[in-house]
């Protein structure tokens, strides 16, 4: 007995224990399904059915598949356009309240921040009450009372997007200005002492000294926008009631990848939807990770 | 000094504004809340201040009505607290293993880790899905809070922090006599309350707010979690708008509670990721 | 001090997964707090066998409990509790179909709606068949709404109701307008009914609906058409279908129907619309009385049930709409026990004038249709709230009710037509024949 007592409380195998309940989990509840995600996607697989291989059948039915790719389309849309308005703005944001110029500052940061306590099912649920047809919803009310007649926001495939960048940009300002304000403190305020005393501009101060050193802190709201907004899901179901959209226009690629897989039990397809979001994900971020040279750090550390 | 303070003004105004139209879907679900549900459906949401029509019905409704409401918000807290507190200690235990010692396949073990960070969850949904099924999970709360653990932000903030403890403590302990293991829960965990508290708001917010998984999991109106219930009251054969709307409003008055007293902790723990990257 | 506190964290999370994972009837405050997942005892005891019931309609639960307790009167020595379980349309099928298939947690008896009954067909349905339980009814019930749920001579789904289609029309708007709804025969009548109201009024007389297949298919099954083939194969670009189409499209030309928010009458935002008067006519089965009384309160006393206008005179004027067949699985804790009491709920005479009290459906027994006492009993909710007798109205169609199948493929066109081509054809005014022929090709490249 003291003999295993001693081997586990050794200093070599110390850390073996320690990381053994997270490799566990780690091991069964990620690495197995994503491997099996991959092996699903060459077969053709439904629940309580026998699995039968189907080798690259299920992707090429995916490129040619227009609803897929019109998913693909809306997935990488509502990603380009929340990424030019989700990272300046904010970044924006965050330096004018970092600025000495600042009343209040708890309280914004606070309110600014709170739309991301809400659950994502009531904010859906509010945007798309707020975004309705019926003669009294909100947004309509404000067009109306600037003489523009009503839309129908959530049945036409421009509009739509904007109700969901909207509510995106609502979720997550506030969070984003957050991340570029705690990027902020780490720069010293000497710095700015010593260009001002150089006699730069403030803009030159900001494009010269903010926007180079908060470049970690953009590469991380990058990273996870791109992500976030890649694989975007629950807004857009709550947004429609539902995963199916007028004309598919609220349709993601996790949308389609839950519609093929749950909905209408073709797992291997769906898989294979899934991978190809990975794919995509992977490609999008090492690149915008190559370019901007964060490889080297991460390994570092 | 005019200059300065004209600056002032104008940046106040301009974070009044956005702060209102922030504020403007909370104070629309606020007067919803106080009006009857039809008229929701009926009328849209809208900011419209009509005494004559506002009561205290749909709270009356919600705390007498026969419904699941308090089953959900009992279960959200009861998962939430749970799956918390296992991702906590799980994350802590091996990121002090990260920090503290060299070991073969470490770096092999920080790529896994990384790699969490980079593939998108909603890819294992299917496979976790017929694992679950395989492993006659479904419909229980251990489905949930099992794929939930593996939390790599936790996992890197906590690296970080053990860091930053002097080495010398832990070869004291050693010298003292101290297993690994009571070294580790004695004199490093103490250390590491604070972080706890910020890692605690993450994970809490996210289990919370958890969708997508545990909806495809549970099929039991008992078991669901807040966020599940409330979307099941949006059915194709009369949406139930009144619990709807003022659950909604309701569940978002205890987060605001606990964000209000632990601020601080709240906004470090979710900006946790972005100082270092 | 820490492991004080870890132990007590330890402790507290396994206390709450064993509660959490013990089940249903763990530490959740027990069953009956939530209204739509109770357990009904309707007077059992304890050698009460407990059934799970899965639906999507709390109404249809409403049904049971009225009819549990009787059962368990007139059957002492195999009495029933039921565990109803209400979740949402989709999500329902979907954890059915699954529990099903796997053969775990799947409920005792289910509901499952017309345009999902196909998938659990597929292969070997894994439900339990129903002749022997049908049999002593089979000649009072409309056979045709049996063989809907049928397959290979297997009865597998009890439906609640025929589902017959009718025009509800707001009199009092009408009258505004100066139309008389009971002139109105052929959709020419309708037409030029409606340019009258447009111009009186500036309401519209109709929806163009788009999220819904109501009005195709009752504009099918007129010409006696319908949307796949005798084989099932799918064939929504047929001259019919482009006929019929292309006639609604002439009517919101001239501003006789137009969309209406929520995309088919069937929607709470629609409620809104007719309740306000702005739309005077719906094109519905039957149940969608239920509707007007519970959600469209103010128009009480305003609105006439007719048969629905035809393209030309002589063509059956109803279809029968919707349906929900309820079923027994194969893993069913009693399985004899579950069929005896689903045909003794839905079948028996005294349940189907429950289904017509209750719930304001037409019954699968006509022999009911007859029963002066029940259908005109002047106490009933919708005998009220109508300006005519439903039943007349469905005693005047009796026989002319149509069925459009339901196949494999439905849930495909369902899903094409009522996103996509009907919005496309009445919002962006896209060409019929075109739109169905994208719409077919479609379907077909789905279901490859």
């Amino acid at each position: 007995m003291t003999l295993i007592k001693r081997f586990i409380y050794s200093q070599k195998i110390a850390p073996y224990v320690f990381i053994l309940p997270f490799v566990l989990v780690f091991a069964i509840f990620w690495a197995y399904p994503l491997l099996n995600s991959f092996e699903m996607s060459f077969q053709k697989v439904s629940l309580g059915q026998e699995s039968s291989w189907a080798g690259v059948n299920n992707y090429t039915k995916l490129m040619g598949d227009t609803v897929f790719l019109k998913a693909v389309g809306n997935s990488f849309i509502y990603m380009v356009i929340t990424l030019v308005i989700l990272i300046p703005l904010p970044m924006l944001f965050a330096v004018l309240l970092n600025s000495k110029f600042m009343w209040g500052r708890e309280f914004f940061k606070a309110s600014f921040f709170f739309p991301a306590l809400t659950s994502v099912v009531v904010a859906g649920t509010i945007f798309r009450l707020m975004f309705g047809e019926m003669e009294g919803s909100m947004i309509n009310n404000i067009l109306a009372s600037i003489n523009i007649e009503p839309v129908k926001f959530l049945k036409g495939q421009v509009t739509g997007l904007i109700a969901l960048v909207a509510l995106a940009t609502w979720r997550w300002m506030g969070v984003n200005m957050l991340y570029f304000l705690s990027g902020l403190k780490n720069i010293p305020d000497d710095y700015y002492e010593a260009a001002a005393i150089d006699g730069a501009s403030k803009s030159q101060q900001f494009f010269k000294i903010t926007i180079p050193l908060l470049k970690p802190t953009s590469i991380y709201v990058l990273t996870i926008s791109i992500y976030a907004g890649l694989a975007m899901f629950t807004e857009s179901m709550m947004l429609w009631n539902g995963n199916n959209s007028p004309k598919n226009i609220g349709l993601t690629i996790v949308g389609y990848l839950y519609r093929q897989g749950i909905e209408k039990n073709n797992l291997g397809y769906a898989a294979a939807v899934g991978i190809v979001l990975l794919a995509i994900t992977m490609i999008i971020n090492i690149t915008q990770l190559t370019i901007s040279g964060m490889f080297k750090k991460e390994e570092q550390s | 000094m005019n200059k300065d303070k004209m600056m002032k003004i104008v940046l106040f105004f301009l974070f009044t504004l956005v702060c209102i139209l922030i504020l403007i879907p909370f104070y629309a679900i606020l007067l919803a809340s106080f009006k009857p549900g039809g008229d929701l459906v009926r009328y849209g949401l809208n900011l419209n201040f009509d005494l004559s029509m506002m009561s205290l019905n749909n709270f009356h409704y919600l705390f007498t009505g026969k419904h699941a409401y308090f089953d959900w918000f009992f279960n959200s807290v009861v998962l939430t607290v749970v799956q918390v507190a296992l991702t906590l200690i799980i994350s802590a235990t091996v990121a002090y293993g990260f920090a503290a010692y060299q070991f073969v396949g470490k770096n092999f073990l920080f790529i896994c880790v990384l790699m969490i960070m980079m593939v998108p969850f909603e890819i294992l949904l299917l496979p976790l899905y017929t694992l679950t099924n395989q492993l006659g999970l479904m419909n229980t709360y251990s489905a949930i809070i099992l794929p939930g653990i593996a939390s790599a932000a936790t996992i890197f903030f906590f690296r970080q922090y053990i860091s930053g403890i002097p080495r010398e403590i832990i070869s004291a302990g050693r010298v003292d006599g101290a297993s690994e293991y009571g070294i580790y829960v004695r004199l490093i965990l103490p250390i590491m309350k604070p972080s706890f508290a910020a890692m605690a708001i993450l994970n809490g917010m996210n289990s919370w707010n958890n969708f997508i998984w545990p909806f495809m999991v549970l099929s039991e109106t008992q078991k669901y979690t807040l966020p599940i219930g409330l979307k099941t009251l949006l059915t194709p054969y009369g949406n139930n708008y009144d619990l709807l709307i003022v659950g909604s409003f309701f569940s978002i008055i205890p987060i605001l509670i606990l964000f209000l007293s632990f601020q601080k902790y709240f906004i470090d723990g979710m900006t946790a990721g972005a100082v270092k990257g | 001090m820490i492991k004080r506190w870890l132990s007590l964290a330890v402790v507290v999370s396994m206390f709450a997964m064993l509660i959490a994972c013990s089940g249903g009837n763990g530490g959740n405050n027990g069953g009956n707090k939530g209204g739509s997942d109770a357990v009904i005892d309707g007077g059992a005891d304890e050698t009460a066998t407990e059934l799970s019931y899965w639906t999507f309609v709390e109404l249809h639960g409403q049904l049971f409990e009225t009819m549990l307790p009787k059962w368990n009167t007139a059957n002492p020595e195999r009495q029933i509790k039921l565990n109803v379980s209400v979740m949402p349309y989709d999500d329902m099928h979907n954890k059915l179909s699954i529990a099903i298939q796997t053969g775990v947690g799947a409920p005792d008896i289910a509901d499952i709606e017309l345009g999902k009954f196909p998938d659990f067909l597929a292969g070997t349905p894994q439900l339990e068949p129903l002749n022997d339980v049908i049999d002593p009814y089979r000649d009072t019930v409309v056979e045709s709404r049996i063989n809907l749920y049928t397959k290979d001579g297997k009865n597998y789904g009890i439906d609640s109701h025929v589902g017959a289609s009718v025009a509800y029309y707001n009199v009092e708007l009408l009258e505004q307008a100066g139309v008389d709804y009971t002139t109105i025969e052929t959709w020419e009548d309708f037409k030029q009914a409606g340019i009258k109201l447009y111009e009186e009024t500036g309401k519209y007389m109709g929806t163009a609906d788009t999220s819904a297949l109501w009005q195709l298919s009752q504009l099918l099954a007129q010409q006696g058409s319908d949307l796949t083939d005798d084989n099932g194969i799918p064939q929504v670009n047929t001259p019919e279908a482009i006929r019929a189409l292309t006639m609604l499209k002439d009517l919101q030309d001239n501003n006789v129907i137009a969309t209406i928010a929520g995309g088919q009458p069937d929607t709470e935002e629609a409620y809104g619309e007719f309740n306000a008067g702005n739309y005077a006519t719906a094109f519905l089965p039957f149940w969608f009385m239920s509707r007007y009384t519970n959600y469209m309160g103010e128009l009480s006393g305003k609105i006439a049930l007719a048969p629905i206008p035809v393209l030309e005179k002589g063509m059956p004027r109803s279809v029968g709409g919707g349906g929900t067949g309820t079923v027994v699985t194969k893993t069913a804790v009693d399985v004899q026990l579950a069929k005896d009491f689903l045909a003794f709920a839905k079948l028996t005479e005294d349940a189907n004038i429950e289904i017509w009290n209750t719930l304001g459906f037409d019954p699968l027994n006509m022999n009911v249709w007859e029963m002066e006492e029940v259908t005109h009993n002047p106490e009933n909710t919708f005998v009220k709230y109508f300006v005519n007798n439903p039943f007349d109205v469905l005693n005047d169609i009796k026989s002319e009710i149509e069925m459009i199948k339901s196949t494999s493929a439905s849930p495909t066109i369902n899903n094409v037509l009522g996103t996509i081509t009907l919005n496309e054809i009445f919002e962006d005014g896209r060409d019929v024949t075109e739109a169905l022929n994208d719409a077919q090709a479609q379907i077909e490249q789905e279901l490859k």
